[in-house]
């Protein structure tokens, strides 16, 4: 199962999508508690370091360094910077070495990093007092940050899971229901090759994709039950006609040999029914390729070799004809194709075409590899096929206005043309201007190996 | 003169088949049901057998089976609606002899009968020389002579004058040509076999006298050295 096959499922999308509206809403959490829990710390460490500024600058200035020195030892120099300082910035005492830069007495807290004297990151506020000398209280912030880190990385991390985590719930949940599909699709196949009795499987979760197949099952056995009727009401009708005809033909030559017949009648009403047989036993063939399995003998053959042998066949028929047929094939041109049939069809138009083109007229079947699939042409100079007719031509059964008064069924093209349906390849029809190129078009061929194109005339 | 088994589900075809090889010089008999035609078939003595492939109560393919398991080895002519290459193979591997696809005209069903009972009678054996009057095929050198004089041949001239000669004094349809050389089963259409078959007799009649290629008309062929 191929990964972008995947990833465009309707399962996949959706679970992403949940995941990523999930990962978003953590996100959300997450930062909220951050920022309430971080505002939270801070202003309790402004109101302790606010609280603490107020008491040591209500004490007389001749007082302060001993009260400081107090607190100093009370806090144990870990947790808390105390410091006095000149109203020049000259370090009096305490434990920070200057006044860092930003830190203006009575104004907003500043937070520094770790200095000598404390080792520790820590928020300050300066206080300037009476006597004009600066007090700066500070409280170690460590905790705070790393607060603010573990917060921060819990973020970052849980968001990378919950990805992971989400895009892996999205192909696990798609696999199943591309599986499923891909099973229902090489049912179709099947389906649409011929096997009209394949049915889609259906699981026991009756689902939407059971109740879609149980559809599709319900159409398929109408569908067989009404080709079923028409085969079986085209065989009741060709079973009626066969006996009566094989019993007329089969009067008609005792008749024929009874000596006061009157012969030459009777030749003419044997001619025309032997037409007749004749039609009838394409007719019954069409059907039977039509009702024939698809793919039954086929092998991967070489195109040249079919054409060489039709030509073997038919040039002796052209030339007696006065028509020149010539052919041309480029070998090891690969088709996947039931030689006996392929054969056939070819056949058939090269038949057509000696028989439209003429004495004086010329015939040429060749193989036309190319860049799509190959291609082979049997083009005649006859009077062609109008328009009108062009598709008319092909379809089962038809007759063409230039068949009505040649001999034979009439009906070689309609052959060729199931054959070529069998094997997933179409007829085209062109215009040679004049005369017909019937082209069969072999869908699934392709070249074996290059080699040296040969052409024999 | 050989009697002939007809086994075949309509009446009037049937008797219009018998009646056509009472014409043609045999003696038929004629059976409307498998089962009451294998009967017969194993009761009496037929030279051969027409047995149609669908019928009610012993289908023909059950019929020649149970025939031929039964240790009866004449010669079936297997007729049938359905001419597809594969039903034919079925017929033929089920025990027939020769196959032939409705509708037919009577000719065909009588070339394809004396066909069948003379291989019957004389069994083709290896051979490396076929002989007809002056004409003289070697198979091993694959070359061809008539009176002493070498006579050039196409690989099909020489397949189709084999089959020929192989079947000399029997006549043969075009579609059993066209069956037997060149081994394909469609319709061959128009006058195809015709001219092959045309082409090789210019060439062997032209090398001597007297002809030996016979035209039966409205059937097809013979190889005639009598």
């Amino acid at each position: 199962m191929r990964l972008r096959e995947l990833l465009r499922t309707t399962s996949f999308r959706l679970s992403s999508l949940y995941g990523l509206i999930f990962a978003l809403g953590l996100a959300g959490l997450l930062g909220l508690v951050y920022l309430r829990s971080a505002v939270y710390l801070t202003h309790r460490v402004d109101s302790i370091m606010s609280t603490e500024a107020a008491a040591l600058s209500l004490s007389p200035a001749s007082d302060l360094e001993a009260r400081i020195g107090e607190a100093q030892s009370l806090t144990g120099d870990k947790t808390s910077v105390f410091a006095l300082f000149t109203p020049s910035g000259a370090r009096l005492v305490g434990n920070l070495p200057v006044i860092p830069p930003g830190l203006r007495p009575n104004g907003p807290p500043v937070e520094i990093a770790a200095t000598p004297l404390f080792p520790a990151p820590a928020r300050l506020i300066a206080r300037r007092l009476a006597s004009g000398e600066i007090l700066v209280v500070g409280r170690d912030i460590n905790q705070l940050q790393e607060m603010r880190a573990i917060l921060a990385s819990a973020l970052i991390w849980s968001g990378a899971a919950i990805a992971v985590i989400g895009l892996a719930c999205a192909v696990g949940l798609s696999i199943g229901p591309v599986r499923r599909l891909r099973v229902l699709e090489d049912a179709c196949r099947e389906i649409a090759g011929g096997n009209l009795t394949r049915r889609l499987p259906i699981s026991r979760g009756a689902d939407e994709i059971d109740t879609f197949a149980a559809t599709v099952n319900y159409m398929m056995d109408e569908v067989e039950r009404l080709m079923g009727e028409v085969k079986g009401s085209t065989e009741t009708i060709a079973h009626d006609l066969r006996t009566p005809l094989t019993r007329a033909r089969a009067r008609l030559h005792r008749l024929q040999q009874s000596p006061t017949a009157p012969a030459a009648d009777l030749a003419r009403v044997t001619a025309e029914l032997d037409t007749v047989l004749e039609r009838f036993r394409a007719l019954m063939r069409i059907s039977e390729l039509e009702a024939r399995e698809r793919r039954r003998g086929f092998a991967r053959i070489d195109a040249a070799h079919v054409l060489a042998d039709v030509f073997d066949l038919y040039q002796p028929l052209a030339e007696d004809n006065g028509v020149a047929l010539t052919w041309s094939a480029p070998p090891d041109v690969a088709l996947e194709a039931d030689p006996k049939l392929l054969f056939e069809a070819v056949s058939n138009l090269v038949d057509n075409a000696i028989k439209f083109s003429g004495a004086g007229g010329s015939v040429s079947l060749r193989l036309e590899p190319g860049a799509g699939p190959p291609r082979i042409v049997v083009e005649d100079d006859g009077p062609g096929i109008p328009v009108a007719e062009k598709s008319a031509v092909l379809q089962r059964f038809y007759r063409g206005e230039r068949d009505r008064t040649t001999p034979g069924s009439g009906l070689g093209l309609s052959i060729a043309s199931a054959i070529t349906r069998l094997h997933g390849f179409h007829i085209e029809l062109e215009d040679a201007s004049p005369g017909l190129r019937a082209v069969i078009v072999c869908g699934r061929g392709e070249t074996l190996f290059t080699g040296s194109s040969g052409t024999r005339r | 003169m050989a009697r002939i088994l007809v086994i075949e589900d309509d009446p009037q075809t049937a008797a219009e088949i018998a009646a056509c090889l009472a014409a043609s010089g045999f003696d038929a008999e004629q059976s409307f049901d498998g089962a009451e035609g294998l009967a017969l078939a194993l009761r009496e003595r037929f030279d051969a057998v027409t047995l149609d492939r669908m019928l009610p109560g012993r289908d023909g393919l059950d019929v020649v089976k149970a025939l031929r398991d039964a240790g009866s080895d004449v010669p079936v002519l297997m007729v049938s609606a359905l001419g597809d290459v594969d039903d034919r193979v079925t017929g033929l591997r089920a025990g027939g002899d020769d196959y032939l696809v409705k509708p037919f005209a009577p000719p065909e069903l009588i070339a394809r009968l004396e066909v069948m009972l003379r291989r019957h009678r004389h069994p083709p054996t290896p051979e490396v020389m076929l002989r007809a009057g002056d004409l003289k095929l070697d198979l091993v050198r694959h070359e061809a002579e008539r009176g002493g004089r070498r006579i050039e041949l196409l690989p099909m001239e020489f397949k189709l004058l084999e089959f020929m000669m192989r079947n000399a004094g029997q006549t043969l349809s075009r579609r059993m040509i066209f069956e037997s050389v060149w081994e394909y089963y469609f319709d061959p259409g128009t006058n195809l076999i015709d001219v092959h078959v045309g082409r090789l007799r210019r060439k062997i009649d032209a090398a001597g006298a007297p002809p030996l290629f016979k035209t039966e008309r409205g059937v097809g062929y013979m190889l005639d050295a009598t």
